[in-house]
């Protein structure tokens, strides 16, 4: 169920203990290395799955979990959905944690996820009880498994790899049902378990355990319950303590889970504490009121067509029952629930120079990598903003209102020149170098577009860096020159304020709209003035020298200034162009051919000359 | 018939390539509605008297808006008849 990143270092030594011991058994008790093979099986099938469903989603599961979870009764039942369909809430648990580190949902929306895969997951019981074991199911996982194989041959995009890798997934879990029921069968002519079978709470309370135990050890309930279906299909144990076992699956899961938030951030704890709370809460009624919940599995079969004799698919709808009720109890308290979890696991302090989002949560899928990896380029961007403006003496707060620029210019930030090296140490190299060390981790687990996308926005950073760093050098000759006497200089450098003060209005504009047109239309229009307003192109430093205007020191100064100014604005603009746009819809790859290159550029002025 | 044809004619017979060509299309033909509701906005606006600059500012929205249109129809026109020779493989 909940199982992060332990999960993961864990999968593959207990899928080696799982064979290896299977391989010891095979002499000795043929039945029993049946069964250990199955589960092996059985959990390497999930992983399959899982790799599928991250390449096949190729995003559509974010965008869903994203967009559908405003609501608690609407992110439980995405929850619920997402789970059932996907067969596997880790990979649920691990996108809600990174959309929680992206603050791409709220807290309150990620719990409400959470419940509802806890509804989700047992379908994995009522996948097992009404396929697996009604029908020789083993018969179809060798086509499911070869069509696997053979897909990728004919269709090489990545959605369709990854449906390739959830029907060999599904096929290799079929085969484990398949080995797991043969060997509860044959073992049926051994040794007899349900001779261990145990009546009242004693029983209930042994199997409760055992089931946890078992989950703690398999790290996967979904395996835990096909093993208690297929041995109750078999007659290798009682009905009533396969209910037991069942809630045990569910408690065990929750070890899994607060074992795996261990190593995961703040987020991934309160969502552990939070999946810990909801079912021990939903254990203890289960157990509490078990007689009575057979009672109502029983009354509600009837209804479902479900035989009264059919104690498998009875066993699967006792799953969903008691997981609807625990999501009953539970939700009334979310909000008190969210409320105490906001009080645990608080960050020490929030530091500007810090990242805010790159969390190792989200490189488990590429899709959430690279959001991430947005989202901090935007952290960059704020603080780059800051420096910028406060590089050129102005305030912040001007740029962003609608105060004419001129006025802007006017009102300066702060008398005496502010210290842009210890800016860019504090708030903008440590969250580049970790955005630079994220994205190349990021990396190794992407295809050649994702890795495209990460490239440009490498290249982002990269142009705000060297904005700010640009900033640096412009700051000492405008300081000088825009308070200078000789009124020709002053009103350049006046100029070069204004223009810049212009584009960082405009891309402050650009970071709050989602019109593609308005982003499309005021990228070029800067784009135009960024060339129009170049001195050097222009001719108006060829001007002030030839008449005079300016000294020749002035003149140096003012054409490296002005370099400087025309760098600032094509790299911010480059910038603006990769963050900005909406890359959750494919009007990316649109804008990114609209863009206006060199020529449109000069097409525009020469109109303009005419 | 080669592999590789084979696939090709598996590609062109479930038209797998044609899902995210079609969105494409729609995306850009809503981009270019929009630009073009913009324009006429702008040009209805050039019709009352203004000052000096804010007619210039104007005129120069409406230069880019028109090269954006350009642009964009040429690339439409380009998906169309992408589709069109893959159709009449």
């Amino acid at each position: 169920m909940f199982i992060l990143n332990s999960y993961k270092s864990l999968f593959a030594p207990v899928v080696i203990l799982l064979l290896l011991g299977a391989l010891l058994l095979l002499g000795l008790y043929p039945d029993i290395s049946m069964i250990l093979g199955g589960i092996a099986l059985f959990l390497i099938g999930m992983e399959y799955m899982e790799g599928g469903f991250k390449a096949f989603s190729g995003g559509i599961l974010e965008k869903v979990l994203e967009r559908s979870t405003n609501s608690t009764p609407k992110a439980i039942t995405t929850g619920f959905l997402a789970t059932a369909i996907v067969q596997s809430s880790s990979l649920i648990s691990i996108i809600v944690i990174s959309f929680l580190s992206a603050e791409l949902i709220t807290l309150t929306s990620a719990v409400g996820v959470i419940f509802g895969s806890n509804i989700g997951t047992t379908a994995t019981a009522w996948l097992v009880s009404v396929f697996g074991l009604k029908i020789k199911i083993s018969v179809y996982a060798m086509p499911m498994i070869v069509l696997g194989i053979f897909m990728p041959l004919f269709l090489k995009s990545n959605s369709w790899k990854g449906i390739a890798s959830i029907f060999i997934g599904l096929g290799i879990i079929f085969l484990g049902i398949g080995y797991m029921k043969e060997g509860f069968e044959t073992l049926k002519d051994g040794i007899n378990l349900a001779q261990y079978a145990m009546a009242g709470y004693a029983g209930i309370f042994t199997y409760v355990l055992v089931g946890s135990v078992a989950t703690v050890v398999i790290q996967s309930s979904s395996a835990t319950m096909a093993i208690i279906i297929t041995a109750l299909a078999t007659g290798q144990i009682d009905y009533a303590n396969a209910l037991a076992l069942a809630i045990g699956a569910n408690v065990g899961t929750t070890v899994t889970a607060v074992l795996g938030a261990l190593k995961s951030n703040e987020n991934g704890k309160r969502l552990a504490v939070a999946h810990f709370i909801f079912n021990i809460t939903t254990g203890l009624i289960a157990v509490a009121f078990i007689y009575q919940l057979a009672d109502l599995v029983d009354y509600l079969a009837v209804y479902v067509g479900i035989g009264i004799a059919n104690y498998t698919m009875k066993l699967a709808l006792f799953h969903t029952i008691f997981n609807i009720i625990g999501v009953l109890a539970v939700s009334p308290f979310i909000g008190i629930l969210v409320k105490y979890l906001k009080t645990l696991f608080i960050p020490k302090g929030v530091n500007q120079g810090k990242p805010k989002y790159l969390d190792d949560t989200a490189l488990v899928l590429p899709s959430t990598a690279l959001s991430a990896i947005i989202m901090e380029t935007k952290h960059l961007y704020e603080n780059a903003f800051e420096i910028i403006s406060h590089g050129l003496n102005l305030k912040q707060s001007n740029i962003t209102s609608s105060i004419p620029l001129d006025d802007v210019i006017k009102d300066s930030y702060s008398k005496n020149p502010v210290d842009i090296d210890t800016f860019y140490n504090y708030k903008i190299k440590g969250i580049y170098g970790e955005i630079i060390d994220f994205s190349t981790k990021a990396q190794s687990h992407m295809s050649m577009e994702d890795i495209e996308v990460l490239y440009g926005l490498k290249l982002a950073n990269r142009d705000l860096v060297e904005a700010v760093k640009d900033t640096k050098h412009l700051q000492k000759n405008l300081v000088k020159y825009s308070q200078s006497t000789n009124k020709h200089i002053r009103k350049q450098y006046n100029h070069i304020k204004k223009d810049l003060a212009e584009l960082l209005r405009t891309i402050h504009i650009v970071s709050n709209t989602k019109e593609e047109d308005i982003l499309l239309l005021l990228l070029s229009k800067a784009k135009v003035h960024t060339k129009k307003y170049d001195i050097l192109a222009n001719g108006t430093l060829d001007k002030l020298i030839r008449e005079s205007l300016i000294t020749n020191e002035m003149a140096t100064s003012l054409m490296n200034d002005s370099a400087y100014a025309y760098d600032i604005s094509k790299n911010l603009i480059a910038m603006a162009e990769t963050i900005f746009t909406d890359r959750s819809t494919n009007t990316a790859s649109i804008n990114e051919e609209m863009a206006m290159d060199d020529e449109d550029v000069k097409e525009i002025l020469e109109k303009k000359d005419d | 018939m080669g592999i590789k044809k084979f696939i090709k004619k598996v590609h062109h017979t479930l038209k797998l390539k044609d899902v995210e060509i079609e969105n494409k299309k729609e995306s850009l033909k809503d981009l270019l509605m929009k630009l073009n509701k913009r324009k006429k906005v702008i040009k209805k606006s050039l019709k009352k008297s203004l000052e000096s600059k804010e007619e210039k500012e104007l005129n120069e929205e409406l230069d880019i808006i028109c090269l954006q249109l350009k642009k964009g129809k040429k690339i439409l026109h380009k998906l169309y008849t992408d589709t069109n020779k893959n159709n009449t493989i």
